[in-house]
């Protein structure tokens, strides 16, 4: 029998200690026998057992290439690929959307950059992006702007409330064709102030992409409902396989698309001197597809909508307000993020007299996985005057337990080393 | 080189470094040890005295002492890098130049240090090592 949305149990506030449990990788111990206390999910999340199962499943048992055979496997890997894919847009509010499955947030970004704005965008346009952007929100556009002359404007950020500053942004897209936006900052955990960005974006006649790969693992994302032309996500950031992410399209840019790359599933008819192309989304997916990590995407979803998505939001808010309070009370601390309703998951910190990757070298011996460096933002950095920050992030499964425990060993460190 | 043909100040340094508890232990004996080296201020760090593929900002240069034998100045910006700076310092000082070159860097292997070091810092070291190793031939120029 088909998907349909009503499989999805009516949703419940989460329970953490239930939650966990579903992850293996969170008993096991690291380095000389310290308990793994996993704090890095804005790099990566874990991956529940029913993730893990639905893709040894599809290799054990219904392993088939997609879209072109008549034959049970191939029918049956079919199904499921295409079921993820509608699973995924219930999830995001793009049921009436076109949802193109790529590697992950970034690919989705030049995919935008390649099937989008080359061919809408010529030389003289405007693209307004932010100074809080990751890198793959930045080089993809300035590649295009060295190859088609496009004009690249910046929206500054606050150094200290940490927030666009959005008279500079109402200004900058004037005359703008596109807006390139991240939804959270994966630095700061700033949530932008979205939905005014879409309305000034829309009243000045210019089309918005949003990065959304750090809101998707927090927020139920509403495409159609926030009224934005193309979102970009990652599968791995929301307790997905890694590789696998997506870009979803509202219909009227999708019909403004021209192919990316060319070969497999891609076409309709190759003839020697032409080919034709398909129709839908797999216009620009050419190739064999990821399809274990598409249908891995597809449980982690469905593993997902058991747990009341305000929730999960919240917990991670009040991990971060709380572990933000702590390290306030480290003398040289420097925390960087406002931490408000809204805002996502994540605590960039940095010591002044203690190197990030010190810390972070002691913190890893005493088992606790944070990320370290410039987190792929180092415009964002460089207007801080710093190079890297230590940064934790929490999920759904983070307990206050290992906030606890990290800020204990923060303290620890902090006191024997500076 | 088997263990028993360290230099005896190395010989030392890796024998407190095996019987430590955990690698906790063993970083904080790396941090202690960055005060010992002979500290290139930043005033001297130079392109041609960084060392690449490292996650901090380390810098090494390769001297001589007044008898000829190998000497070691570094600095890093990281504590813990400059610990590796420093026992290799410890491991090459009053070297000869021949010796500096064929020396082995095994001994982070066996001060227990090679797992605990991530990919990019133990790439870091052997980076920082062969930067050394390459400062000496050059000096016997």
């Amino acid at each position: 029998m088909a998907w349909s949305s009503d499989d999805w149990p009516e949703p419940i506030a989460l329970s953490v200690e239930d939650a966990r449990a579903d992850f293996p990788i969170l008993k096991r111990k690291v380095g000389d026998g310290k308990q793994l206390i996993y704090l890095d999910n804005a790099a990566t999340t874990q991956k529940p057992q029913q993730v893990i199962d639905a893709m040894s499943e599809y290799y054990r048992n219904n392993n088939s290439n997609v879209h072109r055979a008549a034959h049970t496997l191939a029918s049956e890997a079919t199904t499921a690929y295409e079921e993820s894919r509608l699973k995924l847009k219930h999830w995001f509010g793009a049921t009436q959307s076109r949802l193109v499955f790529t590697s992950g947030t970034t690919e989705a970004i030049n995919l935008a950059a390649h099937a989008w704005a080359r061919t809408n965008l010529a030389e003289g346009d405007v693209i307004v992006l932010t100074e809080m952007e990751h890198h793959a929100d930045i080089v993809p556009w300035q590649m295009l702007a060295k190859e088609k002359g496009v004009e690249l404007r910046w929206t500054p950020f606050d150094l200290e409330t940490f927030e666009l500053d959005m008279d500079a942004f109402a200004i900058a897209v004037k005359g703008a064709k596109l807006v390139a936006c991240v939804h959270t900052s994966n630095v700061l955990g700033v949530r932008n102030p979205i939905e005014e960005i879409i309305h000034l974006t829309h009243e000045a006649g210019a089309k918005l992409i949003l990065d959304a790969a750090q809101a998707a693992p927090h927020d139920r994302l509403n495409f159609e409902g926030l009224g934005v032309d193309m979102l970009a996500i990652s599968a791995h950031k929301m307790g997905g396989p890694t590789a696998i992410g997506a870009l979803i399209i509202n219909e009227s840019t999708f019909q403004q698309m021209e192919p990316f790359m060319g070969g497999g599933d891609m076409i309709r008819e190759v003839h020697l001197d032409h080919s034709t192309y398909q129709e839908n989304e797999h216009m620009l997916e050419a190739g064999t597809p990821k399809i274990a990590e598409a249908i891995g995407w597809g449980a982690a979803i469905d593993w997902m909508a058991q747990w009341d998505i305000d929730s999960v939001h919240q917990h991670g808010l009040f991990l971060a307000q709380k572990t933000v309070a702590e390290l306030r009370k480290i003398p040289g601390m420097r925390i960087y993020g406002r931490h408000a309703e809204g805002d996502g998951a994540v605590v960039s910190f940095l010591h002044e007299s203690l190197h990030a990757n010190d810390l972070a070298s002691f913190l890893d011996a005493r088992g606790f996985a944070i990320r370290t460096g410039h987190h792929c933002a180092q415009p964002l950095l460089r207007k801080f005057n710093i190079a890297a920050t230590n940064r934790v992030s929490y999920w759904l499964y983070n307990t206050e337990h290992e906030v606890d425990e990290f800020i204990s060993a923060v303290t620890e460190i902090c006191n024997k080393y500076t | 080189m088997a263990t028993t043909e360290w230099p005896e100040g190395l010989l030392e340094i890796i024998e407190d470094f095996s019987a430590a508890f955990d690698t906790s232990e063993r970083y904080e004996m790396l941090f202690e040890l960055a005060d010992d080296v002979d500290e290139l201020p930043v005033s001297e760090w130079t392109p041609s005295t960084k060392v690449h593929g490292c996650q901090s900002e380390a810098h090494v240069l390769a001297c001589l002492n007044e008898d000829d034998t190998f000497h070691l100045r570094g600095a890093a910006d990281s504590k813990l890098v400059q610990g590796l700076i420093s026992i290799t310092a410890i491991a090459l000082e009053g070297l000869s130049l021949a010796e500096v070159a064929i020396f082995s860097p095994t001994y982070v292997e066996e001060m227990g240090l090679k797992e605990a070091l991530s990919p990019s810092r133990a790439n870091g070291f052997l980076n920082m090592f062969k930067k050394v190793q390459h400062g000496a031939v050059l000096l016997g120029e």
